[in-house]
């Protein structure tokens, strides 16, 4: 894919300016816009959203190397952030992340041969009461991971399935019910 | 008056200003590395803690509480303060290092974590020497290091840019840089990358860092992390002798420091003038201790015939001087002083061509539209055009015009590479006989019948009018082969000088230049035509200036070394003073 | 207290099929605190006694820190006529703590009354609502309740025909816990990297973009609409008489049913445990908990008799409320391991602004790790402690702190496990 922004990309652009008194402001949500167009934010992005903000090429760099969520380089079709911390590391995260890393033949921080996956060992994603849990491509949230929820989660994004927003009912209405 | 006590001492100011900066004015030394007078405050290094407190104002009686003792109850803020950014309040009470076991073991804590990944580089590092985290480690910081681990490695030695060289393992995270980036030379290409003890300066990807102004950042960088790539391990600043001078390179007068071992001029830096540059220069003066350095004319040279010049003795250099002038009529003499020299050395050029009768000095001004930049960069390219328009030169409109004339037989240009310029073309010096004055080989002095070899700015002191009307003057830096440091009160003496033999020090005397100021040579040429120009030194000259010229009233050496340059009032037109 | 807490019914996280739907929430009572405060907005409920009403109900901030919510409303300086914001913080990167993606999902209009209330009491003209970039989901949900208010009537120009206008828009974080402390989450919004700011100047004096601005978690201005409808007594009677109203506390870790569970606040951790959370998992017993998230200190079993989830209360004990996310940790955790994760996460969250976090929090995982892999000594103890009064109150922000609270806490109340993992020291350390 060429590395430009187009007029409808444009256009939403504009409408992201458009929520900030400032351009700087929108450099945040506008690399989020570049990432789901382009699926990384390298420097040929970085430099496009700069021109597009009329921002300096170094400040959109130090924005982008400070979060960890904007990717520097082409990362896998589908990113698998483990949580490994906390609550998860207590219910038996790495035992998740080590049975990814064994599935998929590689280490956390790596991507596979054919480009499909990439694995990383993330910090707290706000899910603790459901550990284990992984988080797919900055989007779903998959939890009470087991062995075989992650065999069917990896058979699934190979047939480029991508799972589905779970919605954990509170304990307490279920109580209720009870 | 409002009053604050540090330390027990009671201080009175008028305006509140940061607890810091106020210290620092009243010679109170307190460590820090990321507070710079002329930049942003971030408070991130956090060196420079303080513990400070505030009275205890009683709002109903109308007073301050106070304590069994008597003295003024203090309400300490819960946690240490950086002086950087506190503001002063009138009463406070302020503890340094001095007073406080606290801000003792603060700032030995800071220290050792500024160390721990800090990498052993002292023996290689440029910046040993004059670095204060090596100054403020001995002072203030820990005895040894409880680190035992795999320090954090970083990029050395990345090309940040043509000039600067990045160690991003020695960097502490200052943020000097990036701030001097982005308020004093506007330019936004630096930033910091990555997050924690992982982030380190960069610039954008394939962008290199070619600010105008960026060997600034080398000289602010606390620690060896910016260097020069250009002075990079050349000397030990030990080494090295400091003197005052000024950038020759144009018209803006930024006053510099010229640092010199056995006699080669080994880098250039900005001298602070709150009224001219504040802490910085411009990159291209830093270039310009090459001209000192190589390429100088040394010795007296003459055409033997079309293809061949030889050197000569300064006797038989002066002897060929005087023929032609005495051969030649005053309007067959054209002579050109220069923009690029010194207020002395003009003033003695139409002195002495004055007395035989050459009325009129020509020059022409060397500008470079679209060179400045409104800050230290001007579109004058040379350090003294509006000294010299005040002393009654005329300036020419067509040079090349002028010397085409048949007329002329002789030209005399002061210190003025006229040909490599494009000033004027070879073809309109054909035929004429050229005498330069000149300190670098050029086009111009190739195309000479007869040069003399002169001082350069590091070689003598010598006054220069910045085109903001500021009379400055430089400093000899520089040895000739007739100048003595140890003799001559002007230069500066270092630390090699003051101990050791000669054979510690390993001086050659290949690098001193056989040269004269070019008053000198003008003066010893006036004693021989039995003139009464006479002056054994340039402050002499510069008295007579400012005696006799009313734009330069009340000028002296002395003035100008007491207030660091002198602003002269409004610049009108005035009047030729014949001598 | 202890007794009536099973006849609590929940009104943050009520059981109502769909209330994130804008007609059931109106249905349900939905904005009609809104809608008081506006009919009366020129004598019963003006700006300030909204802000007063807040005040004496004794509402604190649900983000950890705990500060009185009306009390930092009153911080704001009289209006100039320039655009004032509220930052709401949903953040919510703090291990242990997913209370607020739940009000996203399931109440998200009850946040958004409570942020245009607030926005009136404050003369505000923008809220933004910084969320982290993980809650992808969560933001998708808010903003769909966000567009259903605008069309109501209740966001945008000319409220419910007050003339008053206020907006809403979303922010979406990108992967930094530092952007979850107030000053770092402004210099986020405004676009830069996420450095916490000093202070002063605060940020109701100068926040985002140089303007006044109020930041509040999600879940402190969720409460506000009850406030409004019940009144500041009614609110003061629930729960812990110094940190009154009902909490989320968001159970995990070793337990049968973790989850997310609205009480009052001042609920004992045994009962929240053992019966509302169902008890340790595999029937084992509890080493230890931690209250309020990673950074509030550990407490061992022997600490829990009697101990009640309230910010006193936790004080006492030597520990801190914080976001009331619990975590249970069950008679087998390796607490040298759980260390070491801490210490991996404030190293790996760590801005690198300033020195003692940038350099600390990286200096206590190595040693951390020395020690759980069993190559550690006795001294590095004591290093360790050093290294935690070197780095507590020295930085700009908080994150030193709540790096070296676990440190300290942990290795001072299980210092027999640690040393039972460290070899002998021949000679101590200065």
């Amino acid at each position: 894919m060429d590395i430009a922004f187009d007029k409808t990309d444009l256009e939403e652009i504009e409408k992201i300016k458009a929520k900030y008194p400032t351009n700087q402001s929108a450099v945040m949500p506008v690399l989020w816009y570049a990432q789901e167009k382009f699926g990384h934010v390298d420097e040929d992005v970085q430099q496009i959203v700069a021109e597009a903000l009329e921002l300096p090429e170094a400040h959109v760099y130090g924005v982008v190397s400070f979060y960890t969520q904007y990717y520097n380089k082409k990362m896998g079709k589908y990113v698998l952030d483990v949580c490994t911390c906390f609550s998860c590391q207590i219910t038996g995260g790495y035992d998740i992340l080590e049975y990814l890393e064994d599935k998929l033949g590689i280490k956390a921080g790596e991507t596979t041969e054919d480009g499909m996956f990439s694995i990383q060992s993330v910090e707290c994603l706000g899910a603790c009461g459901y550990a284990p849990m992984l988080q797919v491509s900055n989007d779903i949230y998959v939890n009470h991971l087991t062995k075989e929820k992650v065999d069917k989660l990896i058979d699934s994004l190979r047939e480029d399935k991508m799972p589905e927003f779970e919605s954990i009912p509170l304990p307490q209405h279920q109580n209720e019910e009870n | 008056m409002p009053e604050i006590f540090i330390d027990g001492k009671r201080f009175e100011y008028e305006k509140p200003q940061k607890v810091l900066q106020f210290m620092l004015d009243h010679g109170m030394e307190l460590p820090f590395f990321c507070f710079h007078p002329s930049l942003s405050i971030p408070a991130n290094c956090r060196q420079c803690m303080v513990q400070a407190g505030t009275p205890v104002f009683n709002k109903e009686k109308n007073e301050y509480e106070t304590d069994e003792n008597g003295e003024r109850k203090i309400r300490y803020f819960p946690k240490l303060m950086t002086a950087c950014s506190l503001d002063m309040s009138d009463g406070m009470v302020v503890k340094t290092h001095r007073s406080s076991d606290l801000v003792r073991r603060a700032q030995k804590d800071n220290l050792e974590f500024i160390l721990i990944n800090h990498p052993l580089d002292c023996p290689i590092c440029d910046q040993a020497g004059e670095c204060p985290l090596q100054i403020q480690t001995y002072k203030y910081g820990p005895e040894g290091s409880r680190f035992e681990f795999k320090k954090v490695h970083k990029p050395k030695r990345v090309k940040l840019g043509p000039r600067v060289t990045l160690d991003a393992e020695r960097c502490i995270n200052c943020t000097r840089c990036v701030r001097f980036c982005n308020e004093i030379s506007k330019t936004n290409q630096l930033t910091i990358i990555s997050r924690g003890d992982k982030n380190y300066p960069a610039t954008a990807p394939g962008k290199e860092f070619d600010d105008p102004y960026s060997v600034n950042t080398v000289d602010i960088c606390p620690v060896g992390a910016l260097t020069s790539s250009d002075f990079r391990f050349k000397a030990r600043v030990w080494e090295m002798n400091q003197t005052p001078g000024i950038d020759i390179t144009n018209g803006k007068g930024t006053n510099v420091d010229l640092w010199t071992r056995n006699n080669l001029v080994l880098r250039i830096t900005p001298r602070y003038n709150p009224e001219v540059n504040d802490y910085w220069m411009p990159d291209a003066g830093r270039d310009a201790y090459k001209l000192y350095n190589e390429n100088r004319v040394s010795k007296p040279e003459i055409r033997l015939d079309e293809e061949n010049s030889s050197k000569t003795t300064w006797n038989n250099a002066l002897e060929t001087f005087l023929e032609k002038i005495t051969e030649h009529s005053a309007d067959e003499i054209l002579v050109i002083g220069s923009p690029h020299a010194s207020l002395e050395d003009n003033y003695i050029l139409r002195k002495f061509f004055n007395k035989i009768g050459v009325n009129d000095i020509y020059y022409t001004p060397h500008i470079e539209a679209g060179a400045g930049d409104g800050f230290l960069l001007t579109d004058d390219q040379a350090p003294n055009t509006r000294g010299i328009q005040h002393l009654g030169f005329t300036e020419s409109e067509d040079l090349a015009r002028q010397l085409s004339s048949d007329k002329i037989k002789v030209v005399i240009v002061l210190h003025d590479h006229l040909l490599d310029r494009s000033a004027v073309t070879t073809e309109a010096l054909e035929g004429k006989y050229v005498i330069s004055f000149a300190t670098n080989n050029s086009e111009m002095t190739k195309a000479s019948d007869l040069v003399i070899p002169i001082t350069c700015a590091a070689e003598h002191d010598a006054s220069y009018v910045s085109i903001d009307g500021r009379i400055q003057r430089t400093f000899p830096a520089k040895e000739t082969i007739y100048t003595n440091r140890s003799l001559n009160p002007e230069m500066g003496i270092g630390r090699l000088d003051r101990y050791g033999t000669k054979f510690d020090n390993w001086i050659t005397d290949q690098n001193k230049v056989d040269c004269i100021p070019a008053w000198e040579f003008l003066m010893r040429l006036s004693k021989r035509m039995n003139q009464d120009i006479e002056f054994t030194e340039s402050r002499q000259i510069l008295d007579e200036v400012a005696s006799t010229i009313p734009v330069f009233e009340g000028v002296s050496y002395e003035r100008i070394d007491e207030e660091n340059g002198i602003q002269l009032p409004e610049l009108k037109e005035t009047e030729i003073n014949p001598a | 207290m202890s007794t009536d807490w099973k006849s609590y019914k929940p009104i943050l996280l009520p059981n109502i099929k769909n209330l994130h739907q804008i007609e059931v929430y109106e249905k349900n009572g939905g904005y009609e605190s809104l809608k008081e405060v506006i009919e009366n907005k020129d004598d019963k409920w003006a700006k300030d006694k909204v802000t007063n009403e807040v005040k004496s109900a004794g509402l604190r901030g649900r983000g950890g820190a705990g500060f009185n919510t009306g009390l930092k409303w009153s911080f704001m300086p009289k209006p100039d006529g320039g655009p004032r914001y509220i930052a709401a913080n949903g953040d919510e990167s703090e291990p242990g703590t997913f209370k607020d993606r739940q009000i996203f999902e399931y109440n998200p209009h009850l946040f958004i009354e409570g942020a245009i209330i607030a926005a009136y009491a404050m003369t505000v003209s923008a809220v933004y609502v910084y969320i982290r970039g993980e809650y992808r989901s969560w933001i998708q949900k808010l903003q769909k309740a966000i567009d259903e208010a605008y069309k109501k009537g209740y966001l945008g120009k000319n409220i419910l025909g007050s003339g008053i206008d206020i907006d809403m828009y979303l922010h979406s974080g990108a992967g930094a816990y530092i952007c979850g402390e107030e000053s770092s989450l402004m210099e986020s919004l405004e676009g830069k990297r996420g450095y916490p700011r000093i202070k002063p100047p605060f940020p109701a004096q100068k926040g985002i973009w140089g303007r006044p601005t109020t930041i509040n978690n999600i879940e402190t201005l969720s409460n506000v609409p009850y406030i409004i409808k019940n009144g500041a007594d009614w609110y003061s009677s629930i729960g812990a008489e110094k940190h009154p109203g009902p909490v989320l506390y968001g159970i995990s870790g070793h337990v049968n049913r973790p989850g997310v569970y609205e009480y009052p606040t001042g609920m004992p951790v045994m009962t929240l445990i053992n019966e509302v959370a169902g008890g340790v998992s595999n029937g084992k017993k509890v080493k230890a908990i931690v209250p309020g998230g990673s950074s509030t200190p550990i407490l061992r079993a022997d600490q829990l008799e009697g101990l009640t989830m309230d910010a006193e209360s936790l004080r006492e004990a030597g520990s801190m409320m914080g976001t009331a996310g619990l975590c249970v940790l069950d008679e087998d955790t390796d607490i040298i391991d759980f260390l070491w994760r801490i210490t991996h996460f404030y190293h790996h969250e760590s801005c690198g602004q300033c020195t003692p976090c940038r350099e600390g929090t990286g200096w206590l995982e190595k040693l951390l790790l020395k020690i759980k892999n069993g190559d550690g000594e006795v001294r590095d103890l004591d290093i360790l402690l050093d290294l935690c009064t070197q780095m507590e109150g020295r930085t700009i922000c908080a994150l030193a702190d709540a790096a070296a609270w676990p440190v300290r806490y942990t290795i001072t109340r299980f210092r027999d496990e640690f040393e039972a993992r460290c070899k002998k020291t021949i000679y101590a350390t200065a």
